[in-house]
């Protein structure tokens, strides 16, 4: 009995709180470059910092201004990222 | 009269930073401007206050249905999920304030004076105004901490330090003393 209560307020609030949370980030949205999205899109998205960045949306931010090469994903370059990359900036 | 005296000794008697050495990650990671420690103050205070209210009234709720030992769990999830309420809305409201925190904004989740707060309330079983009392003083205890401490390191930037001592190692022992300095205060108010 305690087991199913458990697991069921568990459950409860991990609704109630999730739904707040989407809830919120959809009112206090902030507009971003459509660009970022695409950009961040096509990178692997593991966060493993290899391009010297503290993570993919930082990288992402960084391509779009200039400061970073396109290649600068590691485990992207296999994937061929940096073409990607190229046709997004272009459009 | 107690709730005032509650309140007094969350910020000077028993510092959560300085004399119960919970929160010292921030302390020494957002202490670097004096900015930057304003700002991480209020959202501290902010995440603190609501975080102590609906843990307590949850604790009620895990009281009555005998589901205690869910505490840490539960309380994990509320604090997770204000911060991260808190990270949303300064994401829109001050984007410079919200790069200039940096990882230290998450990292409120897992600073130990939230969590802290939220038991002791529990372990010294104060009423929802206790509660909300002891949070403030705790908040405002850490901002004070926070800035005196970004003050002290903004003005050691200008002096002349020895090798061995200047970055990490002169603010922990800078930390130590203040900790010292505040020892003075104990004894003051016996709750």
């Amino acid at each position: 009995m305690i087991f199913i209560n458990s697991i069921i307020l568990m459950g409860a609030l991990g609704l109630v709180f999730g739904t707040f949370l989407a809830f919120a980030a959809k009112k206090f949205e902030v507009k971003e470059d459509p660009r970022l999205t695409k950009i961040m899109e096509a990178l692997p998205g593991v966060n493993c910092g290899a391009c010297g960045y503290p993570g993919c949306e930082a990288f992402a931010k960084a391509v779009l201004k200039g400061d970073a090469p396109h290649d600068g994903c590691l485990p992207g370059k296999r994937q061929g990222v940096p073409d990607k990359i190229k046709n997004i900036l272009e459009e | 009269m107690k709730i005032f005296l509650i309140f007094m000794s969350a910020i000077l008697v028993n510092n959560f930073v300085l004399q119960r050495f919970l929160g010292i990650c921030p302390f020494l990671g957002v202490s670097k401007k004096i900015d930057t420690a304003v700002g991480m103050s209020l959202a501290v205070i902010f995440v603190m206050v609501l975080a102590s209210v609906i843990t307590w009234l949850l604790n009620g709720l895990l009281v009555l249905m005998g589901l205690s030992f869910l505490k840490t769990i539960v309380f994990i999830l509320v604090i997770a999920s204000l911060v991260q309420f808190v990270e949303i809305f300064l994401k829109k409201v001050s984007p410079g304030l919200y790069e200039a925190l940096g990882i230290f904004l998450p990292l409120i989740t897992t600073n130990c004076a939230i969590l802290g707060l939220a038991l002791l309330n529990i372990q010294n079983n104060y009423g929802l105004l206790e509660t909300i009392f002891n949070s403030l003083g705790a908040g405002f205890g850490f901002g004070l901490a926070l800035i005196l401490f970004a003050g002290i390191r903004e003005q050691l930037d200008f002096a002349d330090i020895p090798k061995p001592f200047k970055g990490l190692a002169g603010t922990l022992i800078t930390a130590g003393i203040l900790s010292m300095a505040f020892v003075g205060f104990s004894g003051m108010i016996k709750l």
